[in-house]
């Protein structure tokens, strides 16, 4: 065993240093300060923990709780090498449990441990806001897509053998300068005849997007267009399976999957003489035609994107962009010709409910936070986004935050509120970056701050990094966490909007909410009204993965069917397989089967069928996924992310999967389900919060509508699926088998023998991991 | 306003006064809603969930945990209703699967009517009831004792797994806790857990009579006035 790298004397330069940047706010800084001191060392040292209880004067329990509570906080020493293997929905559908088992046995150790020799910490998150490209791995910040367990295992090795060898600031104080500086951007962006715009949000950097953006920045230069053409470097445009994406406007002609080679062939024939390069042409899969412009893509023309729809118009990091394309000015409207009584008035008649998974009228929120006695008032913006499976909260805000930031200070005026907060999951670097920088930017402009343009009216917006909790999105838990203290919920005898961040009326509403209330302003109540069903108005957005086509951000006018979203916007299952289910509203969500999918999607709707619209997450499966499986997945989760304070939901989640684990094994009993049942039950209706009033759902929904595949894992000992791996053996086909050894090679376990001119699996060896399969070029190796 | 409200519970008339939790009326009245973590004087945590009634209001009812709830003019509560009976029965089957080896959760799980437990045994040694960790900090202000950890992984420690030297040694904490009960004769050996059937009468009690108090031991832990009258 060699000796961890770790001095063994810790250093406490760098935390007082932390410490001094950050005093002065006592506990609420705490969970900040853990983030720093996190990244700095790689882990939380005792030494450290004790000298930050001094000087925030936090009681030590306190400290160590929060430190024990948070999954991004380790409290011993990481590996030098950071493997971060997402689990989410969509990634655990396309197989990442196989390689994760992989490669932990490769390494020797369980989830969150570190290798002897201190090189490897393995790590799993729930979702990594990449879901169309799952699964997907991080190595050492650097994200990896479509990964099998052959690809990380030589991943790994890489890195072993690696080891071996060794903006201007100006202020507008006035509506009138505001307007001035408008005009001046606008005129700014006419100037250039073409613009160029590149998608490189999360998803597009996973697909190289950065380098891109380099190669444009080159070309464009030592062909001296500079000056003509604009270059629009843009969050998700939500097409995620094709990133990187590049639109030319005002031809709007679409080109996907760009690679770096190809861009001095778009500058030379494209830009220049007005060409249209035939082989960067998006194929549509049902017709096999070549499509030329952005807006004759089936993936978007069946879409309403309202909020989405405005992510290419802007450059994040740029305030100029947003203000050119007539951002702020619905802030305007409000602060200067509106009452705050008449701004709800307005919400309320929109009918906008809340995205945040409840569907709570958002109108009715503003209307009893104003209501509510105490200042000063906050207003918070929910991007914690836990639910495996869903990211366009993360592309919203990493697209378009001003958007965002212009929704908060049109609720903080008719809420009356003075100060907010962005709650951010710290799994989304980028939006914590284009957050910071958009807000940086617009308090430089004097659209953030103290008396803003002259009205009267102040509002400041500070970031706060959540700390890896699903529970922390839970409203009264987020304000626990903002408060620095662990995300525990509590009971909602008493509402968050009169009582809620230190103890003082707040309202809290989830990303996409606010994004869609300037429109609302803009555009007025009566055209959001006209979008949507009787009671869901509206768009909402939803993030369409698993085992379909087109992956990515699909926006659509609630009320849409299930299957226009499945099939005329997804595409439908890749391959020649079978859609069999979808599972919408993540973890508190449940399964509906193919046969319902002509439900329309609104909250009423989808509730009553045993699911949610919740954050939006929509994980299509086909025959190869394993119902059970699923809900075992979900319950896994929801064990792992209960935060154990009350006995149904701690408790009964863990039964729960008992009994489901049982039936993946082949030990289940028919007497389980129905104890399964009365658990559930029991769950949602004693549990203290929302996460465990929901936990039941995906166990339900499946009991309701997939029976049979229970039924065949108790009676039969069999998974119909070929997932369970207590149920599964794998074999060799004969009549496919050419004998070409590939699989001998590349199977780990040394299960598989060439014999005679066949190949053959050893039973006793085989781990179930997969790899021969991935291997064989023939479909020769079978599941069953 | 009057220094008193009155409410009904299971159909009794009650006076409570204004600020007292439902649950510690009802316990004051003799109606006994059966409660782990509850304790008078400390800040209700409502995680054992055993305590929950059902709220009437304008028709409609609501499932929510009497330890939190303030008792008010007119107030409906039932807490025996069938759906309440069958909910809590079911958590103290959770509770008792967890921890056989503690007399005050076999007595709870008794009174709720629990006869069969269809989970395998835990044998844990603690409950997360809480009632350690707000004593110490509450009533003895000296915060040693904290829940750490999450879901799955919550436990009661000291900070850093070491006793602090502010601990003022009151073995308050360990005068609380329902594990700390002295068991009673009948068998809670790891391994050979049962439910303890040994009290016939509870048992009997507790079926004929759901809301009659069968003297678990855990009344003088949260303060039962019966127990001690
Ligand atoms: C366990 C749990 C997790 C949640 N996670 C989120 C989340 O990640 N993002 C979010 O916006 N709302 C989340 N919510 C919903 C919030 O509690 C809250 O209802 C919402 O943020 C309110 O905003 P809205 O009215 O705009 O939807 C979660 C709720 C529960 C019970
Ligand atoms: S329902 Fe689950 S997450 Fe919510 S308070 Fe109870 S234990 Fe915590
Ligand atoms: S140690 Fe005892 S008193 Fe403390 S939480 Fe556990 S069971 Fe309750
Ligand atoms: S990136 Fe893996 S599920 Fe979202
Ligand atoms: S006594 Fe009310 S929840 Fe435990």
């Amino acid at each position: 065993m060699t000796i961890l790298e770790c001095p063994p004397t810790v250093d406490l330069d760098a935390a007082k240093r932390i410490l001094q940047a950050r005093s002065g706010n006592g506990q609420s800084e705490l969970i900040e300060v853990l983030q720093d001191v996190q990244r700095t060392y790689r882990y939380l040292p005792e030494e450290v923990l004790k000298l930050i209880a001094e000087q925030l004067d936090v009681p030590p329990i306190e400290v160590f709780r929060v430190a024990n509570f948070y999954k991004a906080f380790a409290l011993k020493p990481k590996g030098k090498h950071l493997v971060t293997v997402c689990m989410g929905t969509a990634c655990h559908v396309r197989g990442a449990p196989r390689f994760l088992d992989e490669v932990l046995g490769q390494l020797k150790i369980k989830p969150g441990e570190t290798t002897e020799d201190g090189l490897f910490t393995v790590e799993t998150v729930n979702c990594l806001g990449a879901c169309a490209l799952a699964p997907v791995v991080i190595l050492d910040g650097q994200y990896h897509s479509h990964m099998t367990a052959a690809k990380l295992r030589k991943l790994i090795q890489a890195a072993k053998k690696a080891d071996q060898q060794a903006t201007e600031a100006v202020r507008l104080d006035s509506v009138k300068e505001f307007n001035d500086y408008r005009k001046q951007k606008a005129e700014a962006q006419k100037s250039r005849t073409t613009t160029v715009i590149l998608s490189s949000g999360t998803c597009g950097q996973a697909c190289d997007s950065l380098k891109v953006v380099e190669a444009f920045r080159r070309e464009l230069k030592a062909k001296n267009l500079e000056k003509k053409v604009a270059l629009r470097v843009t969050g998700c445009h939500g097409f995620c399976e094709q990133e990187p994406l590049l639109i030319v406007e005002p031809k709007n002609i679409f080109y996907c999957r760009i690679k770096p080679e190809d861009v001095p062939e778009i500058v030379a024939e494209t830009l220049q003489k007005n060409q249209i390069i035939d082989q960067l042409l998006y194929t549509d899969p049902a017709t096999q035609q070549k499509i030329v412009h952005e807006n004759e893509v089936p993936f978007y023309k069946a879409q309403e994107r309202v909020v989405l729809g405005q992510n290419k118009l802007v450059d994040p990091c740029n305030i100029d962009d947003y203000i050119a394309s007539g951002g702020y000015s619905a802030f305007l409207k409000v602060a200067t010709k509106m009452e705050p009584e008449a701004v709800i008035a307005e919400v309320k008649k929109s009918g906008l409910r809340g995205r945040g998974g409840a569907g709570y009228p958002t109108g009715r929120k503003w209307e009893s936070c104003r209501k509510a006695k105490g200042t000063p008032k906050y207003v918070i913006c929910n991007a914690d986004e836990g639910d495996p499976g869903a990211y366009m909260d993360r592309s919203v805000l990493e697209g378009n935050p001003h958007a965002v930031i212009e929704g908060m200070l049109i609720g903080a005026f008719a809420v009356g509120a003075e100060h907010g907060y962005i709650y951010v999951r710290n799994e989304y670097p980028l939006a914590v970056e284009h957050c910071r920088i958009a807000i940086q930017q617009a308090e430089k402009l004097g659209l953030l701050g103290q008396d803003i343009l002259g009205t009267g009216f102040s509002l400041d917006i500070k970031i706060a990094r959540g700390g890896g909790a699903f529970i922390c999105g839970e409203s009264t838990a987020l304000m626990a966490s903002l408060e620095g203290k662990v995300g525990e919920p509590r009971p909602k005898d008493v509402h968050t909007t009169e009582h809620g961040y230190l103890d003082l009326p707040s309202n809290l509403n989830n990303v996409e909410t606010w994004a869609n209330v300037p429109s609302i302003i803009n555009r007025g109540a009566e055209w959001f009204a006209s979008m949507g069903t009787r009671h869901s108005k509206g768009t909402k957005i939803f993030a369409l993965t698993g085992k379909i086509r087109n992956t990515g951000l699909v926006e659509i006018p609630m009320g849409t069917p299930l299957r226009k979203i499945i099939y005329d916007i997804g595409g439908g299952a890749p391959d020649g397989h079978k859609v069999k289910a979808v599972q919408t509203g993540g973890p508190s969500g449940g399964c509906l089967p193919e046969k319902m999918f002509d439900l329309p999607v609104d909250f009423e709707a989808l509730t009553e069928a045993g699911s949610m619209v919740g954050s939006g997450g929509m994980v299509v499966m086909d025959e190869d996924t394993c119902m059970v499986d699923v809900a075992k997945y979900f319950l896994t989760f929801l064990s792992d992310e209960s935060c154990g304070k009350c006995v149904p939901c701690r408790l009964g989640v863990s039964r729960m999967l008992e009994i489901v684990t049982d039936i993946t094994h082949g030990r289940g009993t028919m007497e389980q389900l129905d104890l399964l049942r009365e658990l559930a039950e029991t769950v949602s209706l004693t549990s203290l919060c929302g996460l465990g009033k929901t936990a039941a759902n995906p166990v339900l929904s499946t009991l309701k509508y997939f029976l049979p595949e229970y039924e065949a894992h108790i009676k039969k000992k069999k998974c119909p699926a070929g997932v369970c791996r207590e149920l599964i053996h794998y074999t060799i086909d004969k009549k496919e088998c050419t004998g070409c050894g590939l699989c001998v090679k590349a199977c780990p376990h040394h299960a598989i023998v060439k014999q005679g001119k066949f190949c053959r699996i050893i039973d006793a060896n085989c781990q179930k991991c997969g790899i021969c399969r991935d291997v064989c070029k023939f479909d020769a190796i079978l599941v069953n | 306003m009057s220094e008193y409200v009155s409410l009904t519970i299971d159909g009794a008339k009650i006076r409570a006064p204004r600020g007292t939790t439902v649950l510690d009326a009802a316990l004051d009245y003799g109606i006994c809603i059966p409660a782990l973590c509850h304790l008078r004087d400390v800040t209700a945590l409502s995680g054992c969930r055993l305590c929950i009634v059902e709220l009437v209001k304008d028709g409609r009812s609501k499932v929510t945990t009497s330890c939190t709830l303030e008792a008010e003019e007119g107030m409906v509560v039932l807490a025996h209703s069938e759906k309440i009976v069958k909910a809590r029965k079911n958590i103290a089957e959770l509770l008792v699967a967890e921890a056989p080896n503690s007399k005050a959760i076999q007595d709870i799980a008794v009174r709720c009517g629990v006869k069969k437990v269809r989970y395998p045994f835990r044998h844990n040694n603690c409950v997360l009831c809480g009632k350690c960790v707000r004593v110490c900090k509450e009533i003895w202000q000296s915060e040693s004792l904290g829940f750490v950890g999450r879901g799955h992984n919550r436990h009661v420690a000291l900070p850093y797994n070491t006793r602090p030297e502010y601990c003022k040694h009151c073995n308050y904490c360990i005068d609380v806790c329902p594990m700390t009960i002295v068991p009673c004769p009948g068998s809670m050996k790891k391994g050979e857990e049962f439910l303890c059937g040994q009290c016939e009468s509870q048992l009997s009690m507790a079926a004929n009579a759901p809301d009659t108090c069968v003297m678990c031991e855990l009344g003088a832990g949260f303060g039962c006035s019966r127990r001690h009258t």
